[in-house]
């Protein structure tokens, strides 16, 4: 008996599927650094550094932050820059991004060009008072689709960094990062000002209704395109809440940047809402957002 | 400086996870599949000023029609708590066992022993909504002339916000009494400022931003306000009862009993403070949760952490 080739391929790919679902059940523990977040022999490594930051623009609240500046900086010559919300989870040395790690040896390989990193907490408004709690502004300062925390980069964080270190200002040479809120963040100070920043990394970005992010897709579908590249990583476990379905609004958004002519590219992986694919791929995924810099 | 591998950064690093994880808070948390609205109180032209005790007994007031406070009881039988007080638009217990009072129509803010015997705090003012700390600090709201006034344990009044909320209404507190926060009647946003160690208020943020009429998309009308033991707020307004969680996020919109009416007070009371009492024209409306009320007049405390 000859069996149709179509419905072989069908007997097979759902067998295929079935094996991926099986599999995409411990996914999420299997994405792990790779070795480009491991310390390399030979592999200059920068310096991380901790500071505090009081916000007028986001009023009341204070945060911490961190700079990372390469051994190859020299002092002279502008760096590049990547920022990347919630920060501190971007620089834990055994965390699921290492930046830092990352940043070395990208910069040595000469992946990327010399970049500072800059990686910020979200604010809180410290109690007045002990034994009461803190306001947490990070929804607030992340979900919401306005230019206000743009300009807090632009106003406050870039020009302290600025007077310590020689930044770049030009908006090809700003790569902004995040995961999560921090994702739609990054895309949102993007969109509002591009003229600032041109390149967006979103890992399990929540474009869904927090505080209005869902409308997206709809928005660049009929917005006149902006100059920007953007990074979408998701996950096929992520959430489905409340605010809406994590691995259907990135699909939207993947799909308006592939209509609008965008240069985008979109990772669906088998993750749940965390960072570890997002940061099992970080540096293949810096490398593709920075893959034309020495043209440049 | 020190170099990247450092431990500080390990610690700091779990802000990041604890973020990601935000609980989520939908209406599921509270609401009770099966109930719905039933009417607690009828046969009033405006009611307003829910507020509970410590028993869970309602008082209330009928700001247009109205001659008294009332008290619905446990038993939901309605009595005069306070007889010739007309023009009420606002009530809440104090940690002190007094019960204060808006008089809008006398322009007013006066308190209520538990016998009924008036004392008036200030006059000359244009109250709408109040609410008082444990500590005795009592805020109201002044609608028209964007104001948020202080009334101090020793009587003494201050203008603690003027400018921010365009039409300041609805006032409650966070459950550890830390935040104040008070909804705009004239905009879109809830406000939330910290309660400084004097009293006064600081950093204001439009924290919560509501949902609006398709027909007006800038103007929420928000109103009365009332915060829950896992530190959800909750704001009346032209769309229903709005709910957000203690970070700012919407959990979603209740609908109002009566739909053609405006919705303007909310309140937890009854047994466990278990409750959600809403006023919605002539009557008073009510339905069973699975959360409880605040109560301001209790030791300030931090959120109960929400069921999974």
């Amino acid at each position: 008996m000859k069996v149709h080739p179509t419905l072989f391929a069908f007997v097979v790919s759902t067998a295929i599927s079935a094996l991926l679902c099986s599999v995409s059940i411990a996914a999420d523990e299997d994405y792990r650094p790779g070795p480009d977040a491991m310390p390399k022999d030979g592999v200059p490594r920068g310096e991380v550094t901790q500071h505090e930051w009081m916000s007028e623009i986001f009023p009341g609240t204070v945060r911490d932050y961190w700079i990372y500046v390469p051994k190859q900086y020299d002092g002279k010559t502008s760096a590049s820059v990547l920022i990347c919300q919630d920060g501190g989870g971007f620089v834990r040395g055994n965390g699921a991004f290492r930046a830092p790690t990352v940043l070395d040896n990208l910069i040595h390989a000469g992946d990327i060009p010399v970049t500072i990193g800059i990686f910020i907490n979200p604010g809180v408004v410290p109690a007045a008072k002990e034994g009461q709690q803190a306001r947490k502004n990070r929804s607030f300062e992340y979900d919401t689709l306005s230019d206000q925390y743009a300009r807090f980069l632009l106003e406050e964080i870039l020009p302290e960094v600025s007077s310590k270190h020689k930044l770049t200002d030009n908006p090809e040479h700003r790569v902004i990062c995040g995961n999560s809120s921090g994702g739609i963040c990054a895309f949102t100070a993007a969109w509002e000002r591009p003229d600032a920043f041109r390149k967006v990394i979103s890992h399990i970005g929540s474009f869904t209704n927090i505080r209005g992010g869902h409308v997206y897709p709809a928005l660049i579908r009929k917005t006149d395109p902006k100059p920007l590249r953007v990074f979408l990583q998701e996950g096929e476990n992520d959430l489905d809440n409340l605010h809406g379905n994590w691995p259907l609004a990135n699909q939207q958004m993947a799909s308006a940047l592939k209509y609008a002519g965008y240069d985008y590219q979109f990772v669906m992986g088998t993750g749940r809402h965390s960072g570890r694919h997002g940061g099992a791929i970080f540096p293949d995924t810096l490398r593709w957002i920075w893959r034309d810099w020495k043209k440049n | 400086m020190k170099m990247h591998s450092l431990t500080t950064v390990l610690a700091t690093g779990l802000l990041f996870t604890a973020g990601l994880k935000a609980q989520d808070m939908p209406l599921s948390q509270v609401l009770i599949e099966g109930e719905d609205w039933e009417v607690a109180v009828e046969g009033f032209e405006f009611t307003d000023g829910l507020s509970t005790d410590a028993e869970g007994n309602l008082y209330f007031s009928d700001v247009k029609g109205g001659t008294a406070v009332y008290k619905a009881d446990l038993e939901g039988e309605v009595t005069e708590f306070v007889k010739d007080a007309p023009g009420i638009s606002g009530l809440q217990w104090g940690g002190d066992g007094n019960l204060y009072a808006c008089v809008a129509r006398e322009q007013r803010v006066v308190r209520f022993s538990k016998d009924g015997v008036e004392t008036e705090l200030v006059n000359e003012v244009r109250p709408n909504d109040l609410v008082v700390t444990h500590e005795g600090n009592l805020y109201f709201t002044m609608t028209p002339t964007k104001e948020i006034r202080r009334i101090d344990p020793e009587g003494k009044m201050t203008v603690v916000s003027e400018g921010v909320v365009n039409k300041p209404n609805g006032i409650t507190l966070s459950r550890d009494q830390g935040t104040l926060a008070v909804s705009d009647h004239g905009g879109k946003f809830v406000w939330t400022f910290r309660i400084e160690k004097d009293g006064s208020l600081a950093h204001p943020g439009n924290y919560m931003t509501m949902r609006t009429p398709v027909a007006d998309p800038e103007i929420a009308k928000g109103d009365g306000m009332a915060t829950d033991v896992h530190g959800r707020y909750y704001v009346t307004s032209a769309e229903g009862l709005q709910m957000f969680d203690p970070t700012g996020r919407m959990g979603g919109v209740i609908a109002k009993p009566d739909p053609s009416l405006p919705l303007v007070s909310a309140c937890f009371a009854g047994p466990d403070h278990a409750w959600l009492y809403v006023a919605n024209g002539g009557k008073i409306y009510r339905r069973k949760t699975k959360t409880s009320g605040a109560l301001f007049f209790e030791e300030p405390k931090n959120n109960e952490a929400p069921p999974k």
